[in-house]
């Protein structure tokens, strides 16, 4: 699982049937350098490039969410479903404290 | 798998019902020498890994699936041990 903001939705207005009625999520997700601590997300966006999330818990703008890449975004889904990253959890507070080297 | 340090944890009330009771802790992964290499992973930990303790983290999403008991899991990353020395 990664981190991120929320920094926008998506709608789509013709998909794969398995994906009707979806709700997408655009994430910006964090870097080392840019990571939340705390209860608030850090302000502007990370380097690492925003991604589309699918969403069933009910995430919006301005939260941080954990998302789930690769094969295992798919497994909540129960037939073959073109999903890269799913939103698993809303987050609430990141203790944060990266060793200075 | 990857060695990783410790950096933090994560506090979600709402989130899959597989990862309920899981202790999320965020793992950056790092070379042999401890500098940071890519960017964190939150896994989900059994072992009570402490803060900047060196752990080997697997995306294995399988055993994770296994470990949760939960076939429909998305978990993928999981601590599977914590290092006492590498060299």
């Amino acid at each position: 699982m990664r981190l991120g903001t929320v920094i926008g939705r998506v709608t789509l207005s013709v998909t794969v049937p398995s994906l009707a009625g979806a709700r997408w999520l655009i994430v910006s997700p964090f870097t080392r350098d840019h990571f939340q601590n705390g209860s608030e997300p850090p302000p502007g966006l990370s380097k690492d490039p925003s991604l589309v999330v699918y969403d069933d818990m009910g995430g919006g703008v301005g939260q941080t969410i954990g998302f789930i890449e690769g094969r295992e975004a798919a497994c909540p889904f129960a037939g073959p479903t073109p999903v890269d990253a799913t939103n698993a959890a809303l987050i609430d507070e990141i203790n944060y404290t990266p060793l200075k080297s | 798998m990857l060695l990783a340090r410790v950096e933090g944890n994560v506090v979600a009330t709402r989130k899959h019902p597989s990862l309920e009771g899981w202790r999320l802790v965020i793992c950056q992964p790092i070379d042999g020498t401890g500098q940071a290499e890519g960017v964190p992973q939150v896994a989900i930990d059994a072992h009570g890994a402490g803060l900047h303790e060196r752990v080997i983290i697997s995306s294995d999403g399988m055993a994770a699936r296994k470990a949760v008991g939960d076939d429909r899991s998305p978990a993928r990353w999981l601590i599977v041990g914590i290092v006492d020395e590498n060299s």
